[in-house]
C-alpha cells in the first residue's frame, strides 16, 4: 500500500460527502429537488416565456376551459390561467424563499445566543419566545401590515418575523449539547473571542437540523402566505399568487373547475415536493434520527 | 377592519361542514318554516341600532323592525299607511300637516308613544353634534335647517310642534310632494327620550342605549339578542298595536358579507333571503331553478366617488376622462351577467317620468384627449392611484375589469383596497381615499333623493365637490316650482351641470337581485326594494301546493 493511498483512506468523507451519497439514494428526495429546481427556473424565466400578459384582459372571452390558445384555461376576466400561474409561482416562492431566510436569521441567532450564554440570559430569552408563541400570529402580522403599510416585501418579512420561533427552540438545544463538547472547550481554552467560537465552532455543527427545519418552513410560510391573501392582506388584485388563484377557483369551482384545479395542482405538488426534499435531507445528515 | 375576511374565511369552512352534514337533522329553512322564523341574509353587519345616527340597507331591515315612523309604505302599492300616527290632515296650501296620534300604539317598556316622543326625537335628530347623516331629510320643515347649522337656537321657531299628547303639528318651507314618504325613513323614528338620557348625552352617539339589554323601541319587533358578526335576532312584539297582523316569531339577521358564502347556504337550506345574487351562478339559476332567482329593477346607482380635492383629481378633465373609459356594456355583458344596465348620470331613468340626462358615454379617444390637456398625456405624471372598496367579491370583480381598462386607455395605474365595512364608511367620510366604491339607493320615489345629496355642505356627498349654481337649483328653484315639469326642469339642469363637472363616476343602475325559497311569502316586488317584515310569513306547506297544482321543479 502507497503511503498516497494510506492518506486517501484516512481523509475519509465529509458529513457534505456523505449526505449527498445518502440523498441520492432517495428517489423521493431525488424528485423534490428536480421539482423544486424546475419551478425556479420556470419563476426566474417567467417575464420571457409566459405566454400573454399577467393582466391582460379579454371581457369578451370570458372564463372558457383548457384550449390550444390558453393551455390551462382562462379566467372570468379573460385573462390567461397559465400565465397568471407562472406570476403567481413567483410570489409564492419568493415568500417562500425571502420568508425562510429571514426566519433562518433570526432564529439562529437567537437561539445560539440564548444556547451558548445560557444562564439568566437563556432564561429570558427563551421565555420571550414562549410569549411570542402564544401571541396568535395572524393577529401580530395584521398588526405589522397596520403599523407599516402594505407592501410584498413587508409581507415577506412579517412571515419570516413569525416564523423563527420554533428554529430558535430548535438551534439552543443544538447548541445547548454542543457548548460542553470537547473541542468548544478546546477553543475556549485557546482563549478565543465567544464570536468567533459561534461562528466557527457552534453553528457550523448545529446546520444539519437547521437545513433540514429550513426546508420544512418553506412550505409552512407558503401556506401562511395563501391563507393571509385569502384573508384579503396578501397582496391585492391584479397580482396574484397561487393562494389567491386557488381561493377565487374556490368561489367558482361549480361553474369553471379548472379556475381551481390547476392552481390546486400546483400548490400540492410544490408543497409535496419540498416536504419529500426536506425529508430526504433529515434523513442524509442526521443518521441517527433515520429509520434505516 | 380584520373581522370580515376572518369571518368570510369561517363562514366558507362553516358552510363546507354544513354541506358535508347533509341529510342529518333539519335545514333552518323547515325548522324556520315550522315556527316562522325567518333566516334572513343582511349582506354586512350592520353599524348600530340609534336611526339618527345609522346610515346603510342593511341597517334599515333592523331598524325598521325594532322602531316604527309616523306613517309607514304599503310593501305592494307603495301607498303610505297610517303607522304611529293614526291619521293626518294637510292643510290647503300644502304647508301644514297635523298628525293625530295612535290610542294603542306602546313603546316596548309600556309607555304611550305620543306626540311629544316625536317631538323630542326630531329635536335631537337636529342637533348638530349628533352627526346625522341623514339630517337633510328634516330641512324641508320650517326653519330646521337654520336650527341644524344654528343660525337660530331657539328651537321653538323650528315648524315641529306636539300640540298635546295626541297632535303633532310639522310646518314646512313650501309644499313638499314627497314630504310624507319621508316618514318612513328611520331618520324621522322616534327615540325613547328616558332610555337615551340614561345612558348618556341626547346629542352622543353610539351610547349604551342601543344595547340589546337596555334599547325600548316601538316597531312590530323587539330586540332579542345581537352577537356581533355571528346573528341578530328580533322577535314578535307582542304588545304591538298591529301584533294580530305579525305573522312571523322570528327573523334572523345573518351577516354574511360574500355572496359566494350566501348561495351556498341558500343551496344548503340555511337562507330564506339572500342579500344578493352571486352573478356567477345567475346563468345556471335562470336554466335551473329561475322561480328561486329574483331580478327586479331598482332605484339605485352603483358610482365610484372621486376625492376631488386632490391635486390630481380636481380638474374635471381628468374625472371625465376616467368617467369616459369604463366601457360599462362590456361590463354588464360579460362580468354582471347581464343583472344591471348601465348608467350615465345618478338618477336612474323613469323615476316619476323624470329622465337623466347623458352628457357622455364610452369614447377613450376623447378621453385620452382630455387627460393630455389637464397635463397627463397618456398618464405621464400621473400617481398611481388607490381604488377602494368594502370587501365583496362583486366589487371586487368590477374594480379588477375598470383597473384594468383605467391602465390599458389612460396609462393610470391603479392600486385595489378592500376595507371592513366600518373603516370603507371612516376613511370615505372623512376624505381618507382617492376613489371610493359608492351607491346610492333612493329613499323616496322623486328624484330629488338622488340630487339633494350632492349639496355643499350635505354628509352623504364626500367628494368636496360644490357648485353654488347647483345648491341653488336643487335647493331654492326646485322646491318653489308650481308643476312637476318645472320642477324636473331644474333637477335636469342641476343634473347635467353635475354630470358635466363629474365628481364622481356613474357605473349602472341597480336591479335588486337575490335568491328567495319559494317558502317565502309576503316580500312583495317594487321598485324600491321595500319590503315590510310586518306583511312577511313562510308557507311551510309551500312544495304540497306545487305539486298540488303540478308546477314542481
Amino acid at each position: 500500500m502507497s503511503a498516497q493511498a494510506l492518506v486517501n483512506a484516512e481523509k475519509g468523507t465529509s458529513l457534505w460527502a456523505d449526505a449527498w451519497v445518502r440523498l441520492k439514494k432517495n428517489k423521493l428526495a431525488l424528485f423534490g429537488l428536480g421539482v423544486v429546481l424546475f419551478l425556479i427556473v420556470i419563476a426566474l424565466l417567467t417575464p420571457w416565456i409566459a405566454p400573454y400578459g399577467y393582466e391582460e384582459q379579454n371581457l369578451e372571452l370570458g372564463a372558457t376551459p383548457p384550449s390550444a390558445a390558453h393551455w390551462l384555461g382562462t379566467d372570468l376576466f379573460g385573462r390567461d390561467l397559465l400565465t397568471r400561474l407562472m406570476y403567481g409561482g413567483r410570489v409564492s416562492l419568493a415568500v417562500g424563499l425571502i420568508a425562510t431566510s429571514v426566519a433562518l436569521l433570526i432564529g439562529v441567532a437567537w437561539g445560539t445566543i440564548a444556547g451558548y450564554v445560557g444562564g439568566r440570559t437563556d432564561a429570558i430569552m427563551m421565555r420571550i419566545v414562549d410569549a411570542l408563541y402564544a401571541l396568535p400570529f395572524i393577529i401580530f402580522i395584521i398588526l405589522l401590515m397596520v403599523v407599516f403599510g402594505r407592501s410584498l416585501l413587508l409581507l415577506f418579512l412579517a412571515i419570516g418575523a413569525v416564523e423563527w420561533l420554533t428554529m430558535a427552540r430548535i438551534v439552543r438545544g443544538q447548541v445547548l449539547t454542543i457548548r460542553n463538547q470537547e473541542y468548544v472547550e478546546a477553543a475556549r481554552a485557546m482563549g478565543l473571542s465567544t464570536p468567533r467560537i459561534l461562528l466557527r465552532h457552534v453553528v457550523p455543527n448545529s446546520l444539519g437540523p437547521i437545513i433540514v427545519y429550513a426546508t420544512l418552513t418553506v412550505p409552512q410560510v407558503m401556506l401562511l402566505e395563501a391563507f393571509l391573501s385569502f384573508l384579503g392582506l396578501g397582496i391585492q388584485p391584479p397580482q396574484s399568487s397561487w393562494g389567491l388563484l386557488i381561493s377565487y377557483g374556490a368561489e367558482v369551482m361549480e361553474d369553471y373547475p379548472w379556475l381551481l384545479i390547476f392552481p390546486g395542482l400546483a400548490l400540492s405538488i410544490t408543497l409535496f415536493a419540498l416536504n419529500f426534499l426536506g425529508d430526504g435531507l433529515r434523513d442524509a445528515l442526521d443518521p441517527k434520527a433515520s429509520k434505516d | 377592519m380584520f373581522a370580515a375576511p376572518l369571518r368570510r374565511f369561517f363562514s366558507i369552512l362553516f358552510v363546507c361542514f354544513a354541506l358535508s352534514g347533509c341529510g342529518q337533522g333539519e335545514s333552518n329553512v323547515e325548522s324556520g318554516n315550522r315556527q316562522q322564523i325567518l333566516h334572513f341574509s343582511n349582506g354586512t353587519e350592520i353599524q348600530g341600532l340609534d336611526p339618527h345616527v345609522i346610515t346603510g340597507i342593511a341597517e334599515h331591515h333592523v331598524v325598521q323592525t325594532l322602531f316604527e315612523g309616523l306613517v309607514v309604505k304599503d310593501s305592494q302599492t307603495l301607498e303610505l299607511e297610517p303607522a304611529a300616527a293614526a291619521s293626518w290632515t294637510i292643510s290647503d296650501d300644502g304647508r301644514i300637516y297635523t298628525f293625530t296620534m295612535r290610542d294603542d300604539a306602546r313603546w316596548s317598556n309600556g309607555d304611550p308613544v305620543t306626540a311629544y316622543d316625536f317631538e323630542w326625537s326630531w329635536w335631537r335628530a337636529l342637533q348638530p353634534s349628533l352627526g346625522s347623516q341623514y339630517v337633510f331629510t328634516y330641512f324641508p320643515i320650517k326653519n330646521a335647517e337654520a336650527y341644524f347649522k344654528q343660525e337660530i337656537s331657539d328651537f321653538s321657531k323650528v315648524g315641529i310642534k306636539a300640540l298635546d299628547e295626541k297632535t303633532f303639528r310639522v310646518e314646512l318651507n313650501n309644499p313638499t310632494p314627497y314630504f310624507l314618504q319621508l316618514l318612513d325613513h328611520y331618520s324621522t323614528f322616534p327615540v325613547h327620550k328616558a332610555t337615551v338620557e340614561k345612558y348618556g348625552k341626547p346629542d352622543e352617539s353610539y351610547t349604551r342605549w342601543t344595547r340589546p339589554s337596555n334599547i325600548v323601541t316601538n316597531g312590530p319587533f323587539l330586540m332579542k339578542s345581537w352577537r356581533l358578526n355571528k346573528r341578530l335576532i328580533v322577535e314578535k312584539n307582542p304588545d304591538y298595536w298591529g301584533a294580530e297582523n305579525v305573522r312571523l316569531n322570528q327573523i334572523v339577521f345573518h351577516p354574511i358579507d360574500s355572496e359566494i358564502v350566501e348561495e351556498r347556504m341558500f343551496r344548503a337550506g340555511q337562507l330564506h333571503w339572500t342579500d344578493q345574487v352571486a352573478i356567477d351562478r345567475a346563468p345556471w339559476y335562470r336554466e335551473n331553478a329561475p322561480e328561486r332567482m329574483r331580478i327586479k329593477p331598482y332605484v339605485g346607482t352603483y358610482i365610484y366617488r372621486i376625492n376631488n380635492k386632490l391635486p390630481h383629481l380636481s380638474d374635471s378633465r381628468v374625472r371625465k376622462a376616467l368617467a369616459m373609459t369604463v366601457d360599462r356594456q362590456t361590463l354588464m355583458d360579460t362580468v354582471l351577467n347581464n343583472i344591471f344596465t348601465p348608467s350615465y348620470a345618478i338618477t336612474p331613468p323613469g323615476l316619476l317620468g323624470y329622465q337623466p340626462p347623458k352628457t357622455f358615454g364610452y369614447d377613450p379617444n376623447q378621453a385620452r384627449a382630455l387627460l393630455a390637456e389637464a397635463g397627463y398625456p397618456n398618464g405621464e405624471g400621473f400617481p398611481e392611484m388607490e381604488l377602494q372598496y368594502n370587501t365583496s367579491d362583486q366589487h371586487r370583480k368590477i374594480a379588477t375589469a375598470i383597473q384594468q381598462m383605467w391602465n390599458k386607455e389612460l396609462g393610470i395605474k391603479v392600486r385595489l383596497q378592500n376595507k371592513d365595512w366600518k373603516v370603507y364608511l371612516d376613511d370615505e367620510a372623512t376624505g381618507n381615499f382617492e376613489v371610493s366604491r359608492g351607491g346610492w339607493i333612493g329613499d323616496y320615489v322623486d328624484p330629488n333623493t338622488f340630487l339633494d345629496m350632492w349639496v355643499g355642505g350635505s354628509g352623504l356627498n364626500r367628494t368636496g365637490w360644490n357648485d353654488p349654481r347647483y345648491d341653488e337649483l336643487i335647493l331654492k328653484t326646485a322646491p318653489q316650482a308650481k308643476t312637476r315639469e318645472e320642477r324636473f326642469a331644474a333637477f335636469r339642469e342641476a343634473e347635467t351641470l353635475m354630470m358635466n363637472d363629474m365628481p364622481f363616476i356613474p357605473i349602472y343602475t341597480y336591479s335588486s337581485h337575490h335568491f328567495v325559497h319559494p317558502s317565502l311569502k309576503g316580500m312583495h316586488v317594487n321598485v324600491m326594494n321595500y319590503h315590510n317584515f310586518r306583511d312577511v310569513y313562510l308557507d311551510p306547506n309551500w312544495d304540497k301546493k306545487e305539486q298540488a297544482s303540478g308546477q314542481g321543479e
